[in-house]
């Protein structure tokens, strides 16, 4: 796995996978989860992203998700865009639909 | 085949019950994921990156059609109607529900499978070649050994918690298809001297980080004194193999620290002590489970069929397939198929669930009931009768199961990489597609020949690139996908890793190069005959390496 990057300043998100489903979800803004980054709760930086974690873990501990953690957003973008291509997979889904080669 | 008896059944259904409980134990809260993680992992059950995957053993990659027909039908009631072979030989789900996987769990009990022992600390599913039992350069069925082995590692209560996962693979042919030199232990079965069949036991061989070529600990090993020794080895193992440090727990390392040597001085010493006890295998017991691999009722045939000889010189694109995907039966009349899982554009070893069932089907008709994975993400239909060769080959072609291009350039191991993977730095998926793609012309693919491309996503080398003739690692770098090339890598009775050609390159440039070592390596061979691989090993690394960097 790639190191994580650094959050200092930047825009960030939670996410976590459902504990049931496993599915990829997202922290929001009324400390629910949802399936769609497009749902979630940007916070500008590591500060409030530590105040964001601190919800989201004791959501895991409730057993709601699994291993929750920040990630770093593009916030300029609707929805926000993951800045890792990992977190991008993640939120996309596998990318391995091949497209038609060039002709 | 082997038929589990009511020990095997029970012991699998309490584990089913056992699972049932510990999941609505963590759904209800009673146990946290940390307690809960070894559980289920020694369930077969992960968290990947989108969602569990469940790893369900394939023993040495032998199933019948009522087993492929069920991992179909699991496959579309609790994932998205499909699975993934492995190279491992085993089956992966990518989209299970923990909340269903004790449901998926009895569904596979009910066809005598199940998930024990696919990750974890302990004994894996032992692997071997996948044409045992079929291939005409064969000594003995490995399968035989295979069960044996599976039956004693079996919860087996001392080696439930070693340094770090241990795999045995075991070849009972001199040809060696099963990799016995790049796993912890490899078996090699020949005859002795007198005659006599046993097995040539390797030790630490293996990829991930930090790969090995195995060492021949004993020549020759009587087959009734295998348990013993293999659990002489274990022992050592578990007591001198490194805890401290997981990326040097592996028995690799143990042996390259200790040296060969003074393994095989403690390792007789243990089996000197132990070799006349509960583990000596009584003949009966042998025999008893070689009844279960006994050959099928195989039809005297003789000369080769009309209908195989007159689709051969009529149909070309059968011709291609045959030649390429069928192999030499050690019954006359009958011919070896191999199911490639590889069509140009499709992630290896990925089936569908009608694409199963129809093989299912197919190996019901065509080859007493009987289908095998290869570590090489392929399926193998073992006892083909060759009169039949051509009616197969166009109901495969039906389900997009006849492409031409087994060991070809676009027959790619790939693991799952960074697209499901948690694990990965790199995804691997997108690049074999795109090089595959780049192969599609078979005229040109038939010309290059042999060329085994594999791929990992990381460096734990799932993919087995520092086997492959041309091996891609996918590492991060500064936050993007880069991919590391390797060259003269080769899992058979032959094993090299393969040696670093320089820096990594982007995903583009990666299917470019491979692009131009086939160039270069067209351009060098004395003639067709002179595969890649033999190419390499006669001109060295420098011509691909100053071919690959030369543009700038």
């Amino acid at each position: 796995m790639a190191k994580a990057p650094k959050l200092d300043s930047q825009p960030q998100v939670v996410t976590a996978n459902d504990l049931k489903s496993g599915d990829v979800v997202y922290l929001t803004k009324v400390a629910g989860w949802s399936r769609r980054i497009a749902d979630a709760s940007v916070v500008a930086n590591a500060e409030a992203g530590a105040a964001l974690l601190a919800i989201a873990e004791a959501q895991a501990k409730m057993n709601i998700v699994v291993a929750p953690y920040l990630i770093p957003v593009d916030a300029s973008s609707t929805p926000p865009r993951p800045i890792q291509y990992r977190e991008v997979i993640r939120a996309d889904g596998p990318t391995t639909e091949i497209r038609k080669p060039a002709a | 085949m082997y038929q589990y008896d009511d020990i095997d059944q029970t012991l699998v259904d309490e584990r089913v019950a056992q699972f049932r409980d510990q999941v609505a134990r963590r759904l209800s809260g009673d146990i946290s994921e940390d307690e809960f993680k070894p559980l289920r992992l020694q369930n077969g059950l992960y968290l990947q990156l989108h969602a569990y995957m469940l790893r369900i053993a394939i023993p040495y990659g032998t199933l019948s059609s009522k087993q492929l027909r069920g991992l179909a039908q699991i496959g579309c009631k609790y994932d998205r109607g499909w699975g993934h072979f492995t190279t491992r030989q085993n089956l992966q789900y990518n989209w299970i529900k923990l909340e269903d996987t004790a449901d998926a769990l009895a569904d596979l009990a009910k066809i005598q499978m199940h998930a024990i022992q696919t990750s974890g600390n302990c004994i894996r599913n032992t692997t071997t070649d996948q044409f045992a039992g079929a291939a005409f350069d064969e000594i003995e069925d490995p399968r035989v050994w295979c069960e044996i082995i599976r039956q004693w590692s079996t919860f087996h209560p001392e080696f439930s918690f070693l340094p770090r996962k241990f795999k045995i693979a075991v070849t009972g042919s001199p040809n060696d298809r099963a990799a016995v030199r790049v796993h912890d232990i490899g078996l090699r079965m020949h005859k002795n001297a007198a005659g006599e069949i046993g097995f040539e036991v390797i030790v630490g061989g293996g990829l991930g980080r930090t790969p090995f070529i195995g060492k021949t600990i004993r020549d020759f090993l009587p087959k009734q004194d295998l348990l013993s020794y293999l659990e002489a080895i274990l022992r050592v193992y578990n007591q001198f193999g490194r805890r401290d440090n997981i990326y040097k727990a592996r028995i690799k390392i143990l042996v390259h620290e200790i040296g060969i040597d003074t393994m095989r001085e403690k390792v007789e010493a243990e089996f000197a002590a132990t070799k006349d006890g509960a583990l000596k295998l009584p003949q009966a017991a042998i025999d008893q489970i070689a009844a279960q691999f006994a050959p099928p009722a195989f039809e005297k045939l003789g000369g080769v069929a009309a209908e195989y000889a007159n689709a051969f010189r009529t149909d070309f694109e059968f011709g291609l397939w045959a030649r390429r995907n069928t192999f030499k039966h050690k019954q006359p009349g009958y011919s070896i198929v191999t199911i490639s899982l590889k069509k140009e554009g499709e992630a290896p070893g990925d089936a569908k669930a009608e694409q199963m069932t129809a093989v299912a089907d197919l190996a019901e008709r065509y080859s007493f009931g009987e289908i095998r994975v290869t570590h090489e993400q392929n399926l193998v239909l073992p006892h083909v009768k060759q009169a039949d060769l051509p009616a197969l080959y166009k109901a495969l072609k039906a389900y997009d199961l006849a492409t031409p291009n087994v060991g070809l350039a676009s027959d790619i191991i790939a693991c799952p990489g960074l697209d499901y993977c948690a694990l990965a730095n790199a995804r691997s998926i997108p690049v074999a597609q795109q090089i595959a793609l780049r192969f599609k012309n078979w005229e040109r693919a038939h010309d290059i020949g042999e060329l085994k491309i594999k791929i990992s996503g990381c460096i734990n080398a799932c993919g087995h690139h520092h086997v492959g003739h041309i091996g891609i690692l996918g590492v991060d770098k500064a936050g993007e996908e880069f991919y590391q090339l390797t060259l003269g890598g080769s899992a058979d009775d032959q094993a090299a890793i393969g040696d670093l050609i320089g820096p990594s390159l982007n995903a583009a440039d990666t299917v470019d190069a491979i692009d131009t070592l086939v160039e270069t390596y067209l351009r060098l061979r004395k003639s067709s005959d002179e595969r890649f691989l033999d190419t390499y090993r006669r001109v060295g690394l420098t011509p691909f390496k100053e071919a690959v960097y030369a543009v700038a």
